[in-house]
């Protein structure tokens, strides 16, 4: 009798300590958003641009809590791979493949700290000596707590 | 939250109402109590009273039985059906285990006392081992470092195929059939023994075509990717597998070698690689049966021989295992240009050249006073070697050594006391490797070269690990307690990888200063059983010092972003609980269910749960058999599991779900054969729901829809 006494108690302390484990920490579990609605925005999908022309990226990311970093890159779609954040599906060359003089680009921008919304601006020079055709220009957010988001647009860089 | 708080209320009403029940039965004497268990093992899970005796750790035997009543389309799903272990699943026919929500790395599986040496790192490959070929299975639960050294953190799954044939010509043939997959499988294995000597074989062939889940379309990435039928482009794959088994057995003497093939080629999702969503110009939906680009082969050889002597003297015994296994795994994938890497040649992304060695000896002696001692030391080698044009894990060696000791004291007949150690040492060799292809130096310099993704190094990793516990058994009762310490010795991916990883869209860092995962838990089994009633209830908890986490920052690396690994320490808590009561001869209900919590307590993700924890889930079942030597019967089964708000990044919050399940099975004897049939249904409602631990959660790819397995098995 007396360990069925024992047991029940133990079983009691392990249910009543298993209701009262709240969960009283605040943890962030949303991403970062790139903003759908900013009329400014550039690229935006289907974008056409020139050789030797800027393009002026301009984007809105906002987090709940603080936004971590930015990344934009640039590579070629040729051969017609999809990333897909997009349901539009744009005008496409042919298929071919790419030379030494592909464009990539792909660089890191911070933001400054305790921000839970910035507007982005980068400008970026197209070479003018680069492969013309269908590009993808991918822009990638972070929050201080490693939520990542991702937006990809199909561009066309021409002559 | 209040479907938790509800599952917790019924647990506890049970548990409470549970002492009055077993009253009257509490009251037969002990001897009688032993008998019924031993002839009749009823209990939930085949877990006999003798075998919760005999050691202090958490731990169920599944018989054969069991897995043929369970069995379902790989061996961690039908092993699923055990409390506290689950199913990774890659798919519908490839699993790893996971046990009390700790899996790849930190689950040990051994084939006849034999580490399974695969590619356990990798969340994309499934355990490469016949199902049909196990002939009973243990899965030990918490730390078990004093058996299977690193690695056994969070549980060990042992499975058995060498129980002796006692015929001169026995066997078994099985064929089945799976709706879902429109699966179709052969399995035939035979054994006979003359005299001294016996054999076994067996050969399993299965085909599946792409696997059909409860939707139209998925949307991942707000991409619509729209489905055929129903069905998961590319999912298909084929399994083949033979082992063959030759041994001599006398009074004194064991001694037998085996060697066994398991091959599978199947393919991945063809919309979305990893994460990153595909295009293809691939007519994937032209046949369901056909394996496409993404795919990967897996073969897995294993030469093993066992030997077991028993002296004269002193029930002393002395058994030696030797092994090699041969792993083999190349994943293809349709080559694309991703940042500075142009488009590669061929299709082979990765490949991966693992053998392993290994040896292990043990003793056994009886001392005075009731003492059994185990003694033993155990050496591995393991050498992998990589290919294709993507880099995930280096080239690397492994070398290690363990000794270990155990005594186990009856101090009562009822009071047994265990306590064991054991040290371990291991080398790992990483090697160099570079970029096949040039990356820039910096932005804007016109330098550029071959990137280093992993540094070559040379690490010695050392623990010192043990266990204690006590097992107390009397009047139906038996209570088991245990303390262990457990240990890992970082893998070469989390030691010496440097690179990206495209398809998770990461870049993975590894950090050469880790030290060994360490795990204390404590457990205890409360266990009680009389003709009619059982009831086991398995709480723990479980600190690690410095887990070993990959941790995703807000920083960018070559335009991804930066996962580092990085050591945390962790609390984790949680309890097993399962009720089943036997109305009558006929008729079974059960009640089974699990818990698991885990905090980080320290590092950049403190307060955050750990990747992939499994959300709380309760089964109940109710089973009728019939027939004049109860060989048939039918069960119903509901399936609850609850919400997962519990994640860290990438991973998303997962709705909790309920399933209605059947089966049901008779044999018939003709004769001296027997002829069984046995029909299962998983998700009969067709509902759409996601696993929050399945590989192709992350792209929003629902669990498979309803699934009819229907097997006839003929023994000889």
């Amino acid at each position: 009798m007396r360990i069925r006494h024992f047991c029940v108690f133990v079983l009691s302390l392990m249910f009543v300590s298993l209701a009262s484990c709240g969960d009283s920490d605040s943890k962030d579990i949303a991403y970062p958003v790139i903003s759908d609605t900013l009329t400014t925005a550039s690229p935006v999908e289907c974008d056409r641009f020139y050789r030797g022309e800027t393009i002026h990226f301009h984007a809105l990311f906002t987090d709940n809590v603080e936004l971590g970093n930015f990344n934009i890159e640039v590579h070629n779609n040729f051969e017609h791979h999809s990333h897909g954040t997009s349901a539009t599906d744009c005008e496409l060359d042919p298929v071919k493949s790419a030379t030494s003089k592909v464009w990539v680009y792909n660089e890191s921008f911070s933001i400054p700290a305790n921000s839970a919304a910035y507007d982005a601006y980068v400008d970026i020079p197209i070479p003018d000596d680069i492969d013309t055709g269908d590009y993808h220009f991918v822009v990638r957010v972070t929050d201080a707590a490693g939520w990542q988001f991702y937006k990809a647009f199909s561009v066309k860089i021409l002559e | 939250m209040a479907c938790r708080w509800l599952a917790v209320s019924c647990c506890y009403a049970v548990v409470l109402a549970m002492p009055s029940l077993c009253c009257a039965q509490s009251a037969l004497p002990d001897s009688a109590l032993r008998n019924v268990m031993l002839d009749d093992i009823f209990v939930y899970g085949q877990s006999s009273v003798e075998y919760q005796k005999d050691f202090s750790q958490t731990g169920t035997q599944i018989g054969q039985g069991f897995i043929t009543d369970n069995l379902s389309s790989s061996l961690m799903q039908t092993l699923q059906a055990v409390p506290g272990v689950k199913a990774s699943t890659i798919g519908s026919s490839q699993s790893k285990p996971i046990v009390r929500g700790l899996g790849l790395n930190r689950v040990v599986v051994t084939v006849d006392g034999v580490k399974h040496d695969g590619q356990q790192w990798a969340d994309d490959h499934g355990l490469d081992i016949d199902q049909f070929s196990v002939d009973r299975a243990e899965v030990l639960k918490g730390p078990s470092a004093l058996i299977a050294g690193s690695d056994a953190v969070g549980g060990l799954l042992r499975l058995y195929t060498n129980s002796l044939p006692v015929d001169t010509l026995e066997g078994k043939v099985s064929v089945f059939y799976r709706s879902n997959s429109d699966a179709v499988g052969l399995s035939g294995r035979v054994g006979g023994r003359y005299g001294r000597f016996f054999y076994k074989g067996g050969l399993t062939a299965v085909s599946y075509a792409d696997y059909r889940v409860p939707a139209d379309s998925i949307t991942y990435n707000s991409y619509n990717i729209r489905l055929k039928n129903g069905r998961l482009r590319n999912t298909a794959g084929n399994e083949a597998s033979a082992h063959l088994r030759l041994g001599y057995i006398s009074r004194r003497l064991r001694s037998d070698v085996k060697i066994s093939d398991s091959y599978s080629r199947s393919g991945f999702f063809a919309n979305a690689h990893g994460l990153e969503v595909r295009l293809s110009s691939i007519d994937y939906d032209s046949h369901s049966r056909d394996i496409d680009l993404p795919c990967q082969t897996v073969n897995h050889l294993t030469l093993l021989s066992h030997t077991d002597y028993r002296f004269a003297s002193g029930g002393s015994s002395l058994s030696v295992d030797a092994a090699w296994q041969n792993d083999f795994r190349r994943e293809c994938s349709e080559a694309v240009s991703h940042g500075y890497m142009p488009k590669p040649q061929g299709t082979t992304e990765r490949e991966f050249r693992k053998n392993n060695a290994s040896l292990n000896a043990m003793f056994r002696m009886r001392l005075p006073h009731a003492n059994e001692l185990q003694a033993g030391v155990s050496g591995e080698f393991q050498h992998n070697r990589i290919g294709g044009w993507g880099f995930i894990i280096p080239d690397f060696e492994v070398l290690s050594a363990a000794v270990f000791a155990s005594d186990k004291m009856d101090v009562t007949p009822h009071l047994s006391l265990n306590a064991g150690l054991r040290y371990d040492l291991s080398r790992v060799s990483i090697h160099s490797y570079r970029d096949w292809y040039k990356s820039p130096v910096g932005s804007g310099s016109p330098d550029s070269l071959y990137v280093e993704r992993s540094q070559a190094m040379d690490g010695m990793f050392n623990a010192l690990t043990w266990s204690a516990g006590v097992v107390y058994d009397n009047a139906g009762w038996i209570l088991k307690a245990n303390v262990g310490k457990g240990f890992r010795v970082p893998t070469a991916k989390e030691l010496g990888c440097n690179g990206i990883s495209y398809q998770l869209f990461r870049y993975e860092q590894g950090n050469s200063s880790l030290s060994p995962e360490v795990s204390y838990q404590l457990d205890a089994s409360v266990i009680f059983q009389n003709k009619h009633l059982t009831v086991e209830i398995d709480p723990y908890v479980n600190y690690f010092p410095n887990y070993i986490y990959l941790n995703p920052t807000p920083d960018y690396i070559e335009g991804m972003q930066l996962y580092n690994y990085t050591q945390a320490r962790v609390w984790r808590w949680g309890a097993e609980a399962q009720v089943a009561y036997s109305f009558c001869r006929f008729l079974e209900a059960s009640v089974k269910g699990e818990y698991l919590y885990a905090r980080q307590l320290s590092g950049s993700k403190k307060g955050y749960t750990l990747p992939f924890s499994t959300p709380w889930s309760a089964e109940a079942e109710c089973k009728y058999k019939f027939g004049r030597r109860m060989d048939g019967f039918v069960a119903v089964n509901v399936r609850i599991v609850g919400d997962q708000d519990e994640i860290v990044p990438p991973e998303l919050p997962t709705d909790g779900y309920w399933t209605l399940n059947a089966s049901a099975g008779k044999a018939f004897r003709i004769k001296d054969y027997v002829l069984s049939a046995n029909l299962r249904a998983e998700n009969l409602l067709n509902r759409r729901y996601y696993d929050h631990t399945s590989y192709y959660r992350l792209i929003g790819v629902p669990e498979p829809g309803i699934n009819v397995q229907a097997m006839l098995s003929f023994e000889f």
